[in-house]
């Protein structure tokens, strides 16, 4: 892919800058170790150690902004190949209202969300980003309090605009519980496997056998087989939501792996599931055909 | 309470007890799931009337083009007033059939009318027949489902035991004739 060429060999110079950088910084400490008794030796290792340090650090420099400028003018546009109307934005992400709406991700101490895409797949409109959930703990140490946070949910976030009526709520979850107002009850479909895997909480047992058809199920089983991380599934107010808990960022590039056509098609299986999932909601008149 | 009869005595009444508590417990459990059951039967009377309903419109909007279908229709029409409490599982799938059978038969018939498969009306009442379809089939997994976890319980000793004296006997599942289903694929 041509369009890859500039990133890659401006990705491929930056690390050649932080890979320069780090045998020289082992050399500047190996000659204060072993010559460091001599003033102008230990000033030698000194400014060794310098270049070093600056070469790893406009390494970096150029590293984050190649990425920058991939995310910010190439990915969007393979993007809007792949999705209908798709529209990516690195710095932006989802909100906490869409966030909490699902019912089962507990309120944040902080928030981060950021790769928003959104878009419409087989006609369904969808938006989906990177979200990071953390709770804050304290704890009392001889110097005072000491804070910090920790993360409870690292990973992607989906909406999508579910195309069936339906009453009440349903939530399939792999570790999360509900947390909401609602009267959740849990309900144990036919499947001994898909009871095992996933719990199922619904506001009726009709609308969760309903929703979660045969079909479905064994959907959301491949999913789980496929992806790791744990999976939960809201069906709310006629929207789906989809949460994987997964400690990975989509759309990431990292320093030392390849920038290379590779990469570009894992990124477009990340949006596989959605393209999976949607095409099981757009042929739910069909869906109950091979019971 | 040193004397062993009082102790035996104690033992005893604790044994009757507990034994007691768990009869009345299961009793309930078992109680509660034939409600349950009922319930799920419920919901299946309600998605078989639907789907009575759905069909009916359909039939009157293709009466012209299905004349054979139409008269099919006729003999389930019996029960146009809603399904009566009394029918039995076997004949409620018998009822499911008859619809199956004027559905695929207007499908085939249609299939000929290229202005009636265009119509709007023809259209929204096929999907809403898909609808009342997918309800159908939820509350049929349902029943099937509460059916099979009573059904568990009451031959699995020693719950069969306290089934039997309450005169509670295996249900019968809503069983869905796959060919015929598989013909009441109504996506055009």
């Amino acid at each position: 892919m041509d369009a890859l060429k500039p990133y890659q060999l401006k990705k491929s110079a930056a690390e050649k800058f932080v890979l320069m950088g780090g045998p020289i910084i082992i050399l500047g400490v190996l000659i204060i170790i072993g010559l460091g008794t001599q003033n102008a030796l230990f000033i030698l290792g000194i400014s060794v150690i310098a270049i070093g340090a600056i070469l790893i650090l406009v390494g970096s420099f150029r590293y984050t902004n190649v990425v920058k400028g991939f995310k910010k003018d190439y990915l969007p546009t393979v993007i809007k190949d792949w999705i209908d109307q798709g529209e990516y934005r690195p710095d932006f992400g989802l909100d906490q209202s869409i966030v909490y709406a699902c019912e089962f991700l507990p309120g944040a101490d902080r928030f981060f969300s950021e790769d928003y895409v959104r878009g419409y797949i087989e006609g369904v409109p969808f938006q989906m980003s990177d979200v990071k959930l953390q709770r804050k703990h304290t704890t009392q140490t001889k110097n005072g309090t000491q804070t910090y946070y920790v993360d409870y949910f690292v990973g992607q976030y989906y909406v999508l605009d579910f195309n069936k009526n339906f009453e009440g709520a349903v939530q399939v979850l792999e570790s999360h519980r509900p947390e909401s107002n609602r009267p959740f009850k849990k309900v144990k479909l036919e499947s001994v496997a898909f009871n095992k895997t996933f719990k199922t909480y619904a506001t009726g047992e009709h609308t969760a056998f309903y929703l979660l058809t045969p079909q479905m199920m064994e959907r959301m089983m491949e999913l789980e087989k496929t992806h790791s991380g744990q999976l939960g599934f809201s069906f709310i107010d006629n929207k789906m939501f989809i949460a994987i808990h997964n400690n990975h960022s989509i759309l990431e590039v990292r320093m030392f792996r390849k920038l290379d056509d590779s990469l570009i098609e894992s990124f477009k299986n990340d949006f596989r599931l959605l393209d999976d999932l949607v095409k099981e909601l757009k042929l739910n008149k069909k869906i109950y055909k091979e019971i | 309470m040193d004397n062993p009869i009082v102790i035996i005595a104690l033992v005893l009444v604790g044994l009757i007890l507990i034994v007691g508590l768990w009869y009345i417990a299961t009793m309930n459990t078992l109680r509660q799931l034939e409600v349950k059951v009922g319930e799920a039967d419920s919901g299946i009377d309600v998605a078989l009337t639907k789907r009575f309903d759905a069909l009916s419109k359909l039939v009157n909007t293709t009466k012209g083009y299905a004349k054979h279908e139409a008269s099919i229709f006729e003999n389930v029409t019996k029960w146009r007033k809603g399904l009566p409490d009394s029918l039995s599982m076997e004949q409620k799938q018998e009822f499911l059939g008859k619809m199956n059978e004027v559905q695929s038969g207007i499908n085939v018939a249609v299939e000929n009318y290229p202005d009636l498969k265009a119509d709007k009306v023809f259209i929204n009442l096929q999907n809403s027949i898909n609808e009342v379809e997918a309800h159908l089939q939820a509350a049929r997994r349902l029943y099937n489902s509460n059916v099979s976890t009573l059904n568990q319980k009451i031959v699995t000793f020693p719950i069969s035991f306290v089934a039997g004296n309450i005169n509670m006997a295996k249900k019968a599942f809503f069983e869905a004739d796959v060919a015929k289903r598989q013909d009441v694929d109504v996506a055009f």
